[in-house]
């Protein structure tokens, strides 16, 4: 007969109590953690994970290293496996979280001393969110690239100078098109840093444009979403 | 009390299974090669391809009908995913995360214990390396008595998209310094002449401990002066760093030391932008092709080694053909060429396969034809030359042994003589076929293992 020896189980430190699901529109919403046990740096991101279920992801800090709590941004996927269970979550439910992972982002000593250009599609923004609220001294401009202007999350976190709003479905953004398109007719300062996050096609197309416009490779930061 | 250990995967599980081996036959076990007479059937198995895990199931199931005719009590661990060790805990008596090694012998004791782990419910996402610096202290079994493994670091942070490491081993966890620099010491006095310094991300050892232990550059300039103290002819390589921890300082400290292997493996992946982007390696071409200037002014004679992936998701002819691009360009001496295959766990095994077959068979041939063209040229350039040579086998040619240059190069030799294994001996380089060289022996210098 099988004979166990019975151990202590302990609460995980990996596990946090869902606070808030913070709806930002029909499909996209901010899930509010409690502040993480470990320290992150802006632009980094967690593995999140569902108790009971084996399947994780990967999601970019939403929040800033020194907010009260942990937030990511989530836009469901129709048909998908694991966000439609994110959205399900109640405040109370128990997700397992691990990292922080990821060296994207800068220093920050250089945070507030560079040129920065973040350049993101739909929930891509994530990371610069938590940048722009760890250094509120940061020099930025932020392009965010959406179909529609209902998913400029969060705009008035962002000086209205600082945001570029490319909406390709209506009318409502400061450009009219996608933002490779406004891009294109951007110049910048020769010692700009550029960070890109999103799709992949995004950062491809922005990447070869920055190239085009003479800037280096060592320049150009990327952040796929996969 | 015979035991049977089964070890699939790479060379991490290679090396877990010589502490396995050790804790085992501290217990009065003996290895046996004919799994029919042990009475302790074992595994590691390695969840990051299909093809190992299959082999798991199929093993399991002829283990378990065994148990009606006889009494055996099987085990799995290695690199597992949470899927896999919940499924394995209904179909093995143990099961044990490596850092639980300690352990092993109270649980074979208490048969059928399930282990702390197994009693998580459910499995947590990532292993927790917490305690994995007590399967470090336990001293390894070495399969051979001239080559030996290291592991010094354990776990991964990088997430590249095709590899589902970062929840097979979890994170990145660095063992204490000195620690390392005792097993090489160890290993050295020992007359071991070839020494792999092993981890997921080896260069980004110590990065873990935020300035409380030495980085990876510190950390093989230790080992280069203790060789340099001990007068000993030895290699110590390093296996497998990431280009986006690579920077100029190892290198320059690897060119200042005799014992620092002039060979480096630097897995590449893909020669294209966005591939790579895709990829998530977090390196760019530029980045990389720095990396290897820096190579080639500083440690010049060095060969280079790396891994590519054909065939990844997205890949077309044009993306490929920068991977040709990039082959020609570094002219590598050796590349482990794969076909990509989606890895339960990993990001990309949530992807669409775009690529066919078909392509990627073409694609694995066509850049094996560019290697083959690269790695006969420099063998050529070896000819008529003297080099170093660690014998350390036999070739299928009967008669023929095999050795090994500093730079991990093939070379063959006419000659079977057991007491030339593991030595370090001159040969003079005859001919060159394009992944290996023939030799003629010159002198024994080294006389190191009775």
């Amino acid at each position: 007969m099988m004979n166990l020896i019975r151990h202590e189980i302990k609460i995980d430190e990996s596990f946090y109590k869902v606070e808030e699901i913070r709806h930002l529109t029909n499909e996209t919403f901010s899930l509010k953690l409690p502040k993480t046990r470990f320290a992150f740096k802006a632009g980094q991101h967690i593995s999140l994970g569902i108790h009971g279920d084996y399947q994780s992801r990967e999601y970019s800090i939403y929040s800033g290293a020194n907010d009260e709590n942990l937030e990511v941004l989530v836009k469901e996927v129709q048909n998908g496996y694991f966000t439609p269970k994110l959205r399900k979550l109640k405040a109370g439910d128990l997700v397992e979280i691990h990292g922080p992972f990821g060296n994207f982002g800068m220093e920050p000593k250089d945070a507030e001393a560079g040129k920065f250009v973040f350049i993101a599609s739909g929930t891509g923004i994530a990371p610069f969110r938590s940048m722009v609220r760890t250094y509120p001294e940061i020099d930025y401009t932020l392009i965010h690239g959406v179909r529609q202007s209902t998913e400029a999350y969060d705009r008035n976190e962002y000086a209205s100078d600082r945001y570029i709003l490319c909406s390709s479905r209506d009318t409502k953004g400061t450009y009219h098109g996608r933002l490779t398109g406004y891009l294109k007719g951007c110049t910048f300062s020769p010692d700009t840093h550029f960070y890109l996050c999103g799709n992949s096609d995004m950062i491809f197309d922005a990447l070869e444009i920055l190239k085009d416009k003479g800037f280096e490779r060592d320049q150009i930061h990327c952040e796929v979403y996969f | 009390m015979k035991y049977h250990l089964i070890t699939l995967g790479c060379q991490m599980n290679l090396s877990d299974s010589e502490r396995v081996s050790s804790v085992l036959e501290s217990m009065g076990y003996e290895r046996t090669e004919n799994e029919e007479e042990a009475s302790l059937l074992g595994m590691l198995a390695c969840s990051v391809r299909q093809k190992p895990i299959d082999k798991v199931y199929n093993k399991i199931a002829q283990w378990n009908k065994w148990k009606n005719k006889r009494n055996v009590v099987t085990f799995v661990s290695g690199c597992l995913l949470p899927a896999d060790k919940e499924k394995f805990l209904k179909s093995f008596d143990l099961i044990f995360q490596m850092s639980e090694l300690a352990q092993l012998p109270d649980m074979i004791r208490e048969y059928g214990v399930v282990t702390p782990a197994g009693l998580r419910a459910p499995q947590p996402l990532m292993p927790k390396n917490e305690h994995i610096a007590e399967m470090w202290h336990i001293k390894p079994k070495y399969q051979s008595t001239y080559e030996a493994f290291i592991p010094i670091q354990n776990g991964c942070d990088k997430f590249c998209t095709f590899c589902a490491v970062p929840y097979t081993r979890g994170r990145e966890v660095s063992r204490p310094s000195g620690e390392i620099i005792d097993e090489v010491r160890h290993l050295v006095n020992q007359g071991y002449k070839s020494i792999t310094l092993l981890g997921q991300n080896v260069n980004s050892y110590g990065l873990d401990k935020n300035g409380e232990e030495i980085n990876f550059a510190e950390l093989l300039r230790q080992i280069g002066e203790f060789g340099k103290a001990s007068g000993e002819e030895f290699w110590v390589y390093f296996t497998s760093p990431h280009p986006q921890d690579m920077n100029r300082e190892v290198i320059e400290v690897i060119a200042s030391y005799d014992c620092l292997a002039k060979q480096i493996h630097l897995p590449m992946q893909n020669g294209d932008e966005h591939i790579l982007i895709k990829m998530n390696r977090r390196h760019s071409m530029d980045k990389y092709r720095r990396i290897v200037a820096d190579i080639r002014e500083l440690i010049p004679q060095a060969t280079l080694f790396t891994d590519i992936i054909v065939g990844f998701s997205s890949e077309g002819e044009a993306e490929f053909q920068n991977t040709v691009a990039a082959m020609n360009e570094f002219q590598f001496n050796m590349a482990y060429i794969a076909m990509y295959s989606p890895r339960p766990g990993a990001a990309s095994y949530r992807w669409e396969n775009e690529v066919v077959t078909e392509d990627k068979k073409d694609r694995l041939h066509r850049l094996s034809e560019v290697l083959k063209i690269h790695s006969r040229a420099y063998n050529e350039t070896l000819v008529g030359k003297t080099m170093r040579v660690l014998i350390n086998g036999t070739d299928r040619k009967t008669g023929f042994s095999t050795g090994l240059t500093e730079g991990k190069l093939i070379v063959r030799l006419d000659r079977q003589d057991n007491l030339l294994m593991g030595q370090i001996v001159d040969m003079k380089i005859t001919s060159a076929a394009d992944f290996s060289m023939s030799g003629e022996l010159q002198e024994v210098f080294s006389q190191n293992n009775q």
